[in-house]
């Protein structure tokens, strides 16, 4: 506290200073912050609109508000700073200062909204539309942030408190300007491992495994709802808006009465609704009348606008259709958008189906196209450099590889039996040594000696399974030994910065040559495995391609990658950002915003 | 013994179930043709005579133990660089840009009239229709869905996709849009692509019937069916000729039957197909 308070001080010294851009940290929470108060002066305020008391280690009641924001706001952190010259205060334990917290907080604290985003169908465009609104949203200053409530995705990512949630609100928390993600963003993710189980991880944390029925008859209308509206309600006190996302259809009647994700969200948000409806596959007019009116009466009334996604061709062809649409179900047409060629992480092994090649570059590197593939958005990054990403399920398609990936997935030792089956262990053996080959996480663990599941813990399986052998590794599956963390080190070659995100349940030691060294509070650790003479490297680290750094120095063993010395390297997160102003523009072109804006301020 | 199979999207599994329905009853001893008015594809199959028709169509010929012809597919449409290629029973008889649009009511015609030819020779025709039939912005021109519906009164079915989701709005929303002359002909609908138990979608199914008093006729598993023109690189014509081809998709086909025997109720489309006489 004493630390805190001297810290003030200074602050106060210092004065008004808006956004610190010069800080290295900057912007830690939002773009355009203002950096006045990186100490809060109010601190503890004890008002549960902002944090609210914890258990400190030693059992101490603390007082937790890391989550707020409110002081990081450029017209709060302005007439707070104001306030306090105007009076004189030097000292934040000034009584007065109390004055100033009540009435900073009348004159601009006011709880957020929200709005939904439905699609007629997955895959309608709903996450990305949910992007480009946070990012329009952003850019005319206000805070947002994404949700959704329930989602099933094998492509997840750690945020920097070490919990997890989905790729897709990761992204849409990036495109709302913020620095870090968090698991209220999306705090139900379920991961397939087939056989009609998940693995239901719930505010970012493991839960356990859930068949489809426990799941929809025991854990959704025991705690589901209570779910949603903790989390929706913490958005809600700190943002802006909200901008939900609903999962496949509003419209399964079936499921309709214990449905959370989609109207059964809306209604706890009290979030007017957008449907959104992809035009790519035909039949979209039906889906969106059949979408309205399957909704019983009652609810129907959430439902303030359409949006007709991914228009091929000439966009005033649809516009005659979406006349008449709006006078057969009443709801007006925000939007015609056109198909906007970007480039942004998929959400899951659905948009991989049927696909055998991404990129036309000249490096041919073949990722096993494992069954329960997880993570995969770790290849996205290589498509920047010369490269053609091959999708390999027969030992035949390996031919011609100038490398290979074996990616992350669900079930591991079920996934390299797989491959064992298909011939394309025996296949990879007789590469070793004439191309790079790669293993991430799962491909990581295959690639090692043995794996020993007793407890049937990933799987069913219980004795040790043999390895690939190619590191001398053993995984093991042990209660309690799944780790999730985010990761920054050095890539020990070269020396320089590498980044990445573990989650995975098996636990192995390094018994190569490793690749990083990862910082830590207890100090530095060593990860992943690598043998020069063989090409062959290992890493636990997901998403190691995004930084020039691991991606290059891998790319180097590759036939032609040398080559790739003379070419600009660029950031996948530069590249991110583009994508996202890019399909923010597009959205913004073709939708009336001002409609938009005109619903989600109604409300319902 | 007349019927359509309507799709409610692109993809919803159509081609296939026709083909399906084909085996289905050449099996029982049905002399049976398939019919699809008007094809929008590059894909295309050259007749024995030299005249290019549907690859659909061709594979469900197949199903029934013919020969592909011309009036299975009486209009082909290829678009190509923005212009779009007109084949009328078998041969090029146009290039339609913007400033040169065909004369689409007689190609209608023409359609037809090789409708009328298939049922004249043949005991049953199943037709296969286009993409989605409620297209709000080109319903009115309409050939291969509303179209031959309307003019030759053929019974049909819907056939929804379930693998992306909607498909109950789907179904519903593609019955609402339907004109109402014609809705009476939608007598039946069923599920394509589940993966899952179908006693799960019951309460679904129940409720579409109630609303449309249309027959639910069964959910297919999901089942990956492969089309000679996808394993054959673009339009090889080799690989249509490739007895082994026609002989591998027939195989495939009599397993997808197989299961569509237990899945669906393939008595109550028939007794459809008869509903128009």
């Amino acid at each position: 506290m004493d630390n805190i308070t001297k810290k003030v001080r200074e602050e106060i010294e210092r004065g008004w200073i808006g956004p610190n851009t010069d800080c290295e940290y900057h912007p830690c929470h939002f773009a355009d912050q203002d950096c006045t108060f990186c100490y809060c002066p109010f601190y503890p305020c004890l008002d549960e609109d902002f944090g609210r008391t914890i258990a400190s280690k030693r059992g101490k009641d603390i007082w937790d508000c890391s989550p707020c924001l409110f002081i990081h706001r450029q017209e709060v952190g302005k007439f707070v700073m104001d306030e306090i010259k105007r009076m004189g205060l030097t000292d934040p334990k000034d009584p007065r200062m109390k004055n100033i917290f009540k009435e900073v907080k009348a004159k601009y604290y006011k709880k957020g909204k929200a709005l939904m985003i439905f699609g007629a169908t997955s895959d309608a465009g709903k996450s990305v539309t949910v992007m480009a609104i946070c990012r329009i949203l952003r850019n005319r200053g206000f805070l947002v942030a994404p949700f959704k409530s329930q989602n099933m995705s094998l492509n997840s990512k750690v945020t920097r408190k070490g919990t997890e949630i989905a790729m897709a609100q990761a992204i849409q928390s990036k495109a709302a300007g913020l620095k870090n993600s968090d698991h209220h963003m999306n705090p139900i993710l379920l991961k397939p491992k087939g056989d009609a189980v998940s693995q239901v991880t719930v505010e970012g944390k493991l839960y356990g495994d859930q068949t489809t029925r426990e799941y929809y008859d025991e854990f959704i209308p025991r705690q589901g709802k209570e779910i949603v509206e903790r989390n929706i309600d913490f958005l809600k006190k700190r943002y802006d808006w909200v901008i939900m996302e609903g999962a496949g259809s509003p419209a399964e009647i079936n499921i309709y009465d214990r449905d959370i994700a989609n109207m059964g969200a809306a209604k706890i948000a009290e979030a007017p609704c957008i449907l959104v409806v992809n035009l790519e596959w035909g039949g979209s007019f039906a889906y969106a009348v059949g979408t309205v009116r399957l909704i019983p009466e009652e609810d129907r009334k959430y439902i303030k606008g359409i949006i007709l996604n991914n228009v091929r061709g000439d966009p005033s062809k649809v516009r005659t259709g979406a006349e008449e649409l709006e006078k057969i179900i009443g709801i007006p047409v925000i939007g015609i958008i056109p198909h906007i060629g970007i480039s942004l992480p998929s959400e899951d092994s659905e948009a991989l189906r049927g696909i055998r090649t991404i990129g036309n570059g000249k490096m041919q590197i073949s990722v096993i196209r494992l069954p329960r593939i997880a993570n995969f958005t770790d290849l996205d990054p290589l498509l920047l450099e010369d490269v053609t990403l091959r999708f390999v399920t027969e030992p035949e398609d390996l031919e011609g590889s100038d490398a290979v990936i074996i990616p992350g997935t669900k079930t591991t030792i079920n996934d390299l039996i797989w491959m064992r089956e298909r011939g394309i262990e025996n296949a990879l053996r007789d590469l070793k040594g004439k191309i790079p080959i790669i293993g991430i996480c799962g491909g990581y663990q295959m690639m090692g000696r043995s794996l020993e599941d007793p407890n049937g813990i990933e799987g069913r399986i219980s004795d040790p399974v043999q390895g690939m052998g190619f590191f001398d590794n053993t995984t093991k599956w042990d209660k309690g030994s799944n780790k999730v963390s985010m990761n920054e080190g050095t890539l020990i070659r070269t020396g320089e910065g590498v980044t990445g995100y573990e989650t995975h349940m098996g636990i192995s030691e390094v018994k190569e040559e490793p690749l990083f060294s990862i910082k830590k509070i207890t100090g530095n650790e060593i990860e992943g495995s690598f043998r020069e003479e063989e090409m062959l490297f290992g890493t636990y680290l997901h998403g190691i391609f995004e930084r020039t750094s691991f991606r290059r120095f891998f790319l180097s063993f590759v036939r032609g990658g040398s080559a790739l010395d003379d070419t600009e390297s660029k950031d996948y997160n530069e590249f991110l950002e583009e994508n996202l102003d890019k399909l923010a523009s597009g959205f913004e072109d073709n939708m009336d915003i001002d409609k938009l804006m005109e619903i989600m301020e109604k409300g319902i | 013994m007349k019927i359509i199979f309507l799709g409610t999207s692109s993809g919803a599994g159509k081609t296939t179930i026709v083909a399906m329905y084909c085996r289905y009853l050449r099996k029982k001893g049905i002399d049976v043709v398939p019919f699809k008015a008007s094809n929008l594809s590059n894909n295309s199959f050259c007749t024995d005579s030299g005249k290019e028709i549907g690859v659909g169509q061709a594979i469900q010929a197949w199903a029934s133990d013919k020969e592909p012809e011309t009036d299975m597919n009486p209009i082909l449409l290829k678009p190509l660089d923005g212009a779009v290629r007109v084949f009328l029973n078998g041969d090029m008889v146009a290039n339609e840009t913007g400033d040169t649009p065909a004369d689409r009511r007689s190609l209608s015609e023409e359609a037809y009239k090789a409708f009328d030819r298939l049922c004249e020779k043949h005991q049953a025709v199943v037709c296969e229709g286009s993409g989605s039939p409620t297209e709000l912005n080109i319903m009115d021109r309409d050939i291969a869905n509303i179209g031959i519906m309307r003019k030759k009164n053929v019974p049909a079915v819907l056939v929804g996709d379930i693998e992306r989701g909607g498909v109950f709005a789907a179904i519903y929303g593609t019955w609402l849009l339907m004109p109402e002359d014609i809705r009476p002909l939608l007598k039946g609908f069923m599920i394509n692509r589940f993966r899952g138990d179908p006693s799960l979608l019951k309460p679904a199914t129940d409720r579409i019937s109630e609303l449309t008093g249309m027959e639910y006729l069964g959910t297919m598993p999901y089942a990956d069916i492969r089309f000679p023109e996808e394993d054959s690189t673009a339009n090889d014509e080799k690989g249509f000729r490739d007895p082994m081809v026609k002989e591998a998709f027939l195989k495939d086909l009599d397993e997808f039957l197989e299961h569509a025997e237990k899945a669906l109720d393939l008595e109550a489309v028939e007794r459809i197909s008869d509903s128009s006489a």
